[in-house]
């Protein structure tokens, strides 16, 4: 119990969250529109699981929306040339893990801060991007969106597949030795190298799992709709760490479940669709955002400070 | 120990004038192949447009000398922009008056950041992450993503639009601040703790520093030249808006790791931010004359920074590389000194 307690306040916050939902805006419980609520969640929650890796090892990746960007459209104008699908999400996956190991090899083979190098190739993807496509959506041909699947199904088949993989990875992060090498990691990189972990190995391979799941992520997202946006994926590198902090994982690393970011992500998930609901303008989402962060990590901080004392 | 500092002044010192000689080189290249690029007219508008760009910059490098880091400074300069627009228009201030409330909604801003990682330990960057997206996110609630301010008077135009005594008005103000923050870091004991402070917080304090009031000090200098920024930014355009100032913290961010400055705190001079600045403004102007698209400079600066950064460390690197060939008893003496 005390273990979890962390974890367990944000789920009290989110039960809550609904109970005020469903006094306020019974609409919110629609079953269709609550659906595709989910169906959008699940790339961001693949994602945040990544992200969740990346902070617990004590780094960051702020690069993750243009990585998202960049593999929906490779991924889109795959397909677009007729690859088949069971071709092209692996292709995803590794324009993903490419980009991921290149943010892997600068921080973890040169020693660079990850938040300086990430939000270099942050800019770099992006504006690369821009430059070779111009904002140009990328149309797909038929059979591509829900996997050719009926739209009730794709959208079961991807928030299936989204928690599947959290289930796998918490179990993982819980119980195999790799999962176990982030968290010592994380929590004193020179204690774990005595114990014989390699932290600059761990850390690049993390950096890849991250740039893998974000191309697994697009994928996910490029199957929802009969066209690829360009811009998709903006704030998303945002939208997850908001996740991860607010779910528990300590920014100071070495400490989260994923459990915790999932419940988080359920949290600001609702957010938008609340204040819809509520009549408040959307505008204020991105502000709300950045204080819930806020929020979390002042939490976090005088919870460390009153356990010091 | 004397050798390390010999050696250090040598590589800080061949730094800047590689970076001078950079700076040389983009202009000659870009005065060859833009015709209209070397003109007095066209080097006023390089400095004109580099002003706010120049101003972040400047008050960066005391943050990234204490080894901390500012996201937010961007998303600020957008916030200050659509107040000060919302103070003139819809409160009805006076210009002057509406500027003194920016700067000082500048400094509360700082004072934000500086409260949250001085008074709660928390670690700068997830700090002014956070105030990254509540600053932006706010400029735009205030304005419903619409609401621009245009239509200021003639006279405060002037100051972002118009020649005085021959250059762009606002040069002056960035010079001063240039010269002011110049004179803080490398002139005053106070300036001298952020060097202190970022190459050793714990030493620092037993030395007598008081680190927490200078790192403070640090966030809320970038608050108020932020806002100041904002109100030049606005003069220049005309117009505020609430993506004001989109994407100013990587440009201010590699202006400060483009100079010299190292990226882990310590290590670093004013002087060399400015020759960054002018390196990245040469960049992006010349760009345009050579007639590339826009996004050509957005990636280029990106990659700038990595290049930027891996130079700065890989001959230390390799150097460690080497001295562990041969010598390889050095690295269990390392390790206990680290664990003493």
């Amino acid at each position: 119990m005390r273990k979890h307690f962390r974890e367990l306040s944000v789920a009290a916050a989110l039960a809550l969250a609904l109970i005020g939902l469903r006094i306020f805006a019974p609409a919110f419980f629609q079953p269709q529109p609550l659906l595709s609520l989910l169906t959008r969640e699940a790339p961001t929650l693949v994602v945040a699981c990544g992200m969740a890796l990346v902070i617990i090892s004590r780094q960051i990746d702020i690069s993750v929306g243009s990585q998202f960007a960049v593999c929906s459209v490779g991924a889109g104008l795959l397909a677009a040339a007729n690859w088949p699908l069971a071709l092209v999400l692996p292709a995803s996956v590794a324009i993903g893990a490419v980009m991921g190991a290149v943010n892997g090899a600068l921080v973890a083979g040169l020693r660079l801060p990850s938040i300086v190098v990430t939000l270099a190739t942050m800019v770099t993807w992006r504006e690369a991007l821009r430059w070779l496509r111009q904002g140009q959506f990328v149309n797909l041909p038929d059979g591509v969106q829900w996997f050719g699947l009926s739209q009730s199904a794709g959208q079961w088949t991807l928030i299936i597949t989204a928690l599947v993989l959290l289930t796998l990875l918490a179990l993982a992060t819980k119980h195999a030795a790799a999962g176990r090498f982030v968290y010592a990691l994380g929590s004193d990189a020179e204690a774990a190298r005595l114990a014989g972990i390699r932290p600059q190995l761990t850390t690049f391979c993390v950096f890849v799992f991250m740039g893998a799941l974000v191309g697994l992520a697009a994928m996910m997202n490029v199957a929802q709709s009969p066209q690829v946006d360009p811009k998709s994926g903006s704030g998303l590198e945002l939208k997850v760490i908001a996740a991860a902090v607010v779910g528990g994982v300590a920014v100071s690393g070495g400490r989260g479940k994923l459990w915790g970011v999932f419940v988080g992500l359920l949290l600001l998930a609702c957010i938008a669709p609340a204040l819809t609901h509520l009549h408040i303008e959307a505008y204020w989402e991105k502000a709300i955002q950045g204080a819930i962060i806020l929020l979390a990590v002042v939490a976090d901080g005088l919870r460390t400070r009153r356990q010091r004392s | 120990m004397n050798t390390d500092k010999h050696g250090f002044k040598d590589i800080l010192l061949r730094h800047e004038t590689i970076l001078l000689f950079v700076v040389l080189l983009e202009w000659f290249y870009f005065n060859a192949v833009g015709p209209r690029f070397g003109s007095v007219d066209n080097t006023f508008d390089i400095a004109r447009h580099s002003v706010e760009i120049g101003l972040l910059a400047l008050v960066m490098t005391p943050i990234i000398l204490t080894g901390g880091i500012d996201l937010s400074v961007g998303s600020l300069l957008g916030l200050c922009a659509i107040l000060f627009g919302k103070l003139w228009r819809d409160a009805g201030l006076p210009i002057p008056v509406a500027a003194a409330c920016t700067v000082v909604i500048g400094a509360l801003a700082g004072g934000l950041n500086a409260a949250l990682i001085t008074r709660l330990r928390l670690p700068p960057l997830i700090v002014t992450l956070g105030t990254f997206s509540l600053f932006r996110g706010l400029a735009e609630a205030i304005t419903r993503g619409a609401d621009t301010f245009t239509n200021f008077p003639t006279a405060f135009l002037f100051l972002g639009q118009e020649r005085w005594l021959g250059i762009p008005a606002q040069a002056f103000i960035f010079i001063v601040v240039a010269v002011g923050v110049w004179l803080l870091v490398h002139r005053t004991t106070f300036g001298r703790s952020f060097r202190a402070i970022g190459f050793a917080p714990e030493g620092a304090r037993y030395a007598g520093i008081p680190v927490d009031r200078r790192v403070a000090f640090a966030y809320v200098l970038a608050g108020v030249v932020a806002a100041l920024a904002a109100i030049i930014y606005t003069a220049r355009l005309g117009q505020a808006k609430a993506d004001a100032g989109t994407g100013y913290e990587l440009f201010a961010i590699t202006a400060v790791v483009l100079g010299g400055t190292s990226i882990f705190g310590g290590v670093g001079s004013v002087h060399g931010t400015l020759l960054g600045v002018a390196a990245i403004a040469v960049l992006n102007n010349g760009l345009v004359h050579a007639r590339q698209p826009r996004e050509v400079a957005g990636m280029l600066t990106g990659l700038l920074l990595i290049l930027a950064l891996s130079s700065s460390v890989i001959p230390k690197l390799l150097a460690t590389l080497r001295g562990r060939r041969q010598n390889p008893k050095s690295k269990p003496n390392i390790q206990q000194t680290n664990t003493a």
